[in-house]
């Protein structure tokens, strides 16, 4: 059997197994539209907040209003009291609650100050940040205002009053996502895990089901087998990630910074390390069902270690320490650096020859493992 | 009936891996994944602090920012460098004062001063861009404090003329913005969706019998079932009261309403998971495709619990498509018990949101109808050879 005729045989009893090809083509196709899915709309606005005037007054309702205005609040309501509001959040019809004092215009006139509290949700961290900026920058704006007034009053020029009240321009801008929207912070690091997934299981249950039963794997040497099942695995996985980091990337706007040729050659290491360490564990498993149950279980602790949700510096270091193991942890983290931070390639360097070292370690105990496998069925049989 | 339970007991017994889904991999999940976000507070994220100006009010700056707990300043020389910094991730944000900061704001022109924040992590970047406004804030309010004091202000009114209205905000429900009362309990309750689905698949697919290219059930299916639910419940109870033990005792994270709400919540969820598990099974009839198909349905369960992202601003396919995950009907539950300490007729009300499920019930007897339907025995039954054997 010559090498190519190995890869023949190869995709077919990758396309002939059901299983693999429901995993492989219809879990990226179905992953793809079903994880984004939440997300869509990119940023939460119109939150409901219920308000607790105790002072009505033309500045009360005028800070009501401002807050309303905010894209990120909607007010339902003006409630008598604080408990009516909690009512309001116990029963999950207000997310926040806004509470005015009594003689609030009043002690403001007369120069007394007077302080607006505002609450939030913060079971759902999202709501809560929106609730409390959107009210925030109400308040600033009601209190410059305030400012502006007594300024104007003491009869001061209106240009120098303006000057006052904003003494320093504070320009903050985000970087990289600049629309702070939900899909470009979890696509691009969520998209290579479930490339990195599906690799896996892919190999595992093609191993799985293999290993028991004599076929082509035990008339060629090991090498050779390796070799051969990851360019196929390879093939389709450059279909994939062209899916994946072209199409995908594009159709949900994350930001891309980095050519071509320089994702794919750090897609390159990733792939083949994560093809390789595929290989070796499939020799573990023994039943088909089995790769997809641990890889699945393993899929949300890769997610958060990898260090884009949750910073890294706050991940206990034997986690991080250990994690470096897996081949999406440095991928992910360079694949951000170099695609959407726009780092270049001398910084992403360190990660990409990781991965060329996991790559080598994975490959030469799959040629192993696999070379044990070849000899314990060939006494057997 | 109770030589099914003891038959249930040797099959768990003999199958390792089933017996590693209820007894360590739940554990190690649960305490692995509790470890990764056990700072629980992000503090001393570090952010780049580019001093053009070196005057006092610029030092005076940097030393507010270095006075809140979120941020660590590193001072950069240079803009390019502090920009390569941010593009490798090794910062944050990234702060500059400008040149004569300190000459502009004397003669009353209106410096700026330039934020940048890392918002493609969107949880650091927000957190930072919110707590270096507010340093940079309180900084500010100090050399106005002293420029009005010149003027000959009084001392009493410089506070309220500076801000005539305070701010304050509160985060209810949790107080320091704990990541570990807000993330970890919606990921553990994914997690153990994910392994009571996984150990009622695989309990149920040891029921499958071949046939020719087909698998088929027994007749006396519908008790094994049964007894299947009686037996894997009660296991499956216990890890998610680890997990309420685990967080609202041990590491006594604040928890308003009883934890036996939940638990009640919980064993309703378990039912619906595996109401939905049967019919997929019954459709399926195939032990790795029933497999595959409730990881693809389950995985992203966590995505559509509506805590990092919320509910009402999804859209209405991913509202629809959240009503089929039991997991999202319990998170509502939870986060009313746990935050709102609600009572026994509000969970109840919210129990009564899984109506749905209710009529998978006939659809399951149609299908489990339909797979007892085994044909006679005189069938040629032909294992069909995948492998390309030369």
């Amino acid at each position: 059997m010559n090498f190519w005729q190995l890869i023949v045989a190869e995709c077919k009893a990758i396309l002939a197994d059901k299983a693999i090809v429901m995993t492989l083509f219809g879990g990226v196709l179905f992953y793809s539209v079903l994880y984004p899915l939440p997300y869509l709309n990119q940023v939460p606005t119109e939150q409901q907040v219920v308000v607790v005037d105790h002072d009505n007054s033309s500045l009360s309702r005028l800070v009501t209003r401002h807050a309303d205005a905010s894209a990120k609040i909607k007010i339902l309501a003006n409630v008598n009291s604080i408990d009516q509001a909690q009512t309001w959040i116990d029963q999950g019809k207000a997310h926040g609650l806004l509470v005015i004092p009594a003689n609030f215009r009043r002690d403001l006139l007369l120069g007394k100050g007077a302080t607006l509290s505002y609450g939030g949700d913060a079971s759902y961290f999202l709501i809560y940040s929106a609730v409390a900026e959107g009210l925030v920058s109400a308040g600033i704006d009601a209190s410059k205002q305030v400012q502006l007034i007594g300024l104007l009053a003491r009869g001061q020029n209106p240009q120098l009053a303006l000057q006052a009240v904003n003494s320093v321009n504070i320009n903050s801008v985000p970087a990289f996502n600049p629309s702070l929207g939900y899909t470009p912070y979890v696509v691009p690091g969520l998209f290579l895990l479930i490339l990195h997934q599906t690799l896996l299981i892919g190999t595992g249950i093609l191993g799985a089901g293999q290993w028991r039963k004599s076929g082509y794997w035990q008339q060629v040497r090991p090498v050779t087998l390796v070799l051969a099942r990851l360019s196929v695995f390879m093939m389709i996985y450059a279909l994939f990630s062209s899916f994946y980091l072209g199409f995908c990337f594009y159709w949900y706007k994350v930001s891309v910074v980095a050519t071509v040729v320089e994702v794919g050659l750090f897609m390159l290491p990733f792939l083949l390390a994560t093809g390789s360490l595929g290989i070796y564990l499939s020799s573990l498993f023994n039943r088909r069902e089995l790769p997809t149950q641990l890889y699945l279980l393993v899929s949300m602790p890769i997610l958060f270690v990898s260090g884009f949700v949750w910073p890294i510096a706050l991940i206990p270091e034997p986690l991080v320490l250990a994690s470096q193991v897996i081949p999406a942890v440095p991928a992910i983290m360079g694949m951000l650096e170099l695609n959407q931070l726009g780092a270049g390639w001398s910084a992403v360097m360190p990660k990409w020859l990781q991965l060329w070292g996991l790559f080598a370690v994975f490959a030469t105990m799959a040629i192993v493992a696999i070379a044990r496998k070849q000899k314990s069925v060939s006494v057997t049989s | 009936m109770r030589h099914l339970f003891r038959r249930e007991c040797k099959a768990l017994w003999h199958s390792p891996w089933q017996l590693a889904l209820v007894s360590y991999i739940p554990l190690i999940g649960v305490i692995a994944l509790w470890w990764l976000f056990s700072a629980g507070l992000p503090r001393q994220l570090p952010v780049a602090v580019v001093d053009l100006d070196n005057s006092q009010i610029s030092r005076m700056l940097t030393r507010q920012l270095s006075a809140n707990a979120v941020i660590a300043p590193r001072s950069f020389a240079n803009e390019a460098a502090a920009i390569e910094a941010m593009r490798q991730a090794q910062v944050y944000g990234l702060v500059i004062l400008p040149y004569q900061l300190r000459k502009d704001l004397l003669t009353s022109k209106q410096p700026t001063i330039d934020i940048r924040y890392n918002s493609q992590f969107l949880l650091v970047g927000k957190l930072l861009s919110s707590q270096l406004q507010l340093s940079l804030a309180e900084g500010l309010t100090q050399i106005g404090e002293v420029s009005l004091l010149l003027k000959g202000a009084n001392k009493a009114t410089v506070d309220v003329s500076l801000t005539p209205i305070s701010n304050q905000t509160t985060a209810l429900f949790n107080r320091n913005n704990n990541y570990v009362g807000f993330l970890v309990p919606p990921i553990l309750i994914a997690l153990w969706q994910l392994l009571s689905m996984l150990v009622f698949v695989n309990s149920v697919n040891a029921e499958l019998i071949p046939q020719g290219e087909r698998y088929y059930l027994a007749r006396n299916i519908w008790p094994k079932v049964w007894v299947k639910v009686l037996f894997y419940s009660p296991i499956m109870l216990v890890h998610s009261g680890f997990i309420l033990v685990w967080l609202y005792h041990y590491l006594a994270l604040p928890v308003s309403g009883s934890l036996w709400l939940l638990l009640l919540a919980q064993a309703f969820m378990l039912m619906a998971l595996w109401l939905l598990v049967l019919v997929i099974f019954m459709i399926m009839r195939d032990s790795a495709r029933t497999v595959s198909f409730c990881t693809a349905l389950f995985a992203p369960a966590f995505a559509f619990m509506g805590i990092t992202f919320p509910v009402n601003d999804m859209p209405i396919l991913a509202k629809w498509w959240r009503l089929v995950m039991p997991s999202s009907h319990y998170i509502d539950s939870h986060v009313s018990v746990v935050s709102y300490g609600v009572g026994l007729p509000q969970v109840l009300t919210q129990i009564s949101s899984y109506w749905g499920f209710l009529l998978l019930l006939p659809l399951l007897y149609v299908l489990g109808r339909q797979a007892q339907k085994i044909p006679p025995q005189g069938q040629v039954s032909l294992p069909v050879n995948l492998e390309v054997n030369r």
